[in-house]
């Protein structure tokens, strides 16, 4: 019996795996050969010790840190809707005044200053919402709020070319995955302007984090961004891009053949 | 509850049913880890992660889809991710010596079998890979079916692997025990 089949057939014997031919055959062997008997009881030390390891305990910390934890990304997911709701609400009772107000005083005011006060007014909100926008994702102490600043852009109908581009740098640059997600989140969702599909492409070239690699190739595939597949062929063939990132870009490359 | 039908509930909405995944996972786990990196507290921080991702990525939990088979995927990613990110492989500074000082917590390092001291050792000089196959076969004791579902591969070739990593661990266990 060649010295692979015998180990082969010695650990499926300690583990109880023969047929009852195959047992003789082992048993048979193991009396005639010395060496093979050694092999045959050093493996069943080491193997029964694997088997009867004992159990570790993690610490009582584990448990109370995963409540900490879960109780946060509840608190998370609620967050947006507690915030979100209340401006919308005093939008929707300033716009419910300004009607009633422009129903009074419609006989005294001229159109075009009616029409200049509304313009003025949405301009003044569209400002302040970029400012706390802008100065959400610009707060370095705190990834949560940089990951808000993002999601109060994904809200907005159509961003100006200076949210664009503190969204990009957030994916491209920011510590926190988390906080980059968001950012290309906001981003995939003006995929139609022109340039944030430039930014994106551009991203995909350039990212590191694989998390995000992964994000960036399932959202260019599915927006069949012009530039992708050139894009994809690279990452496939990058020897230092993480399998996991490879797979996904193969699988877009499928996609897009 | 099946764990299947609890982390539906997740993906639907219910984060508080991660609480029960928790209960049933956490030490498996944390041993899965704790015996891949040899460190209990980095193997706490990242159990941690694991829960972390599963609330996180909920949405990419195939629905039908084995739920143990996909947290120790996720469990195996954090691995990797981790010292992928640290630019630092186990095998560049483990101290054999000190494996169970790190495996074991205090009180159960002075109980702890001489024996299993060796095996520590033992495991800590296989190959990442080697160490995961028998952590997840003998330690752990899932069905060769189930680490092939895990790893991606046939059970052909795990069973081949786990068979390669036990004659590895006997000549270390063997080596170590001479000196």
């Amino acid at each position: 019996m060649n010295k692979e089949t015998l180990e082969t057939l010695l650990i499926d014997y300690i583990d109880g795996k023969l047929t009852h031919e195959e047992k003789l055959q082992v048993e048979q062997e193991l009396v005639n050969n010395k060496d093979a008997y050694i092999l045959y009881e050093q493996l069943k030390q080491v193997m029964h010790a694997m088997d009867r390891s004992s159990k570790l305990e993690p610490s009582a910390s584990l448990q109370s840190s995963f409540n900490t934890l879960l109780q946060e990304e509840i608190k998370a997911v609620k967050k947006p809707k507690v915030i979100f709701l209340q401006p919308s609400f005093y939008r929707v009772a300033a716009a419910v005044t300004l009607l009633i107000l422009g129903a009074g005083l419609g006989y005294w005011i001229s159109k075009y200053q009616r029409q200049q006060q509304e313009i003025a007014l949405i301009q003044k909100q569209l400002e302040e919402n970029k400012l706390m926008m802008m100065s959400m994702l610009d707060n370095e102490g705190s990834a949560s709020q940089r990951v808000l600043g993002a999601t109060v852009a994904l809200k907005m109908e159509r961003p100006d070319d200076e949210i664009v581009m503190a969204l990009g740098k957030a994916m491209n640059e920011d510590p926190n995955t988390n906080v980059r997600l968001a950012a290309l989140d906001a981003l995939s969702k003006f995929n139609k302007e022109r340039h944030v599909r430039g930014i994106l492409i551009a991203s995909l070239a350039t990212q590191k984090d694989p998390l995000v690699q992964i994000a960036l190739i399932r959202i260019l595939v599915e927006m069949k961004v012009q530039g992708t597949v050139k894009e994809l062929e690279r990452i496939s063939n990058d020897e230092e891009v993480l399998k996991e990132v490879k797979d996904e870009a193969h699988a877009g490359l499928l996609k897009l053949s | 509850m099946t764990d299947e039908l609890l982390m539906e509930a997740v993906k639907n909405g219910d984060l508080q049913q991660v609480s029960a995944l928790f209960e049933r996972y956490n030490k498996r786990i944390f041993n899965f880890l704790a015996r891949m990196t040899m460190d209990r507290t980095l193997a706490e921080d990242l159990t941690q992660n694991v829960f972390l991702r599963i609330i996180k990525y909920r949405n990419s939990y195939k629905e039908g889809a084995r739920f143990q088979s996909w947290i120790y995927q996720v469990a195996r990613n954090v691995f990797s991710d981790h010292y992928q990110v640290h630019k630092n492989k186990f095998s560049d500074f483990v101290d054999i010596e000190k494996v169970s000082d790190h495996l074991q917590d205090s009180e159960e390092n002075e109980t702890i079998h001489e024996q299993e001291k060796l095996l520590q050792k033992s495991m800590s000089l296989l190959s990442e890979e080697q160490r995961e196959l028998l952590i997840l076969t003998r330690f752990q004791h899932m069905k060769y079916e189930e680490v092939a579902v895990i790893m991606d591969t046939t059970v052909a070739n795990i069973k081949v692997k786990v068979h390669r990593a036990i004659l590895k661990l006997r000549e270390h266990y063997f080596e170590l025990e001479k000196i």
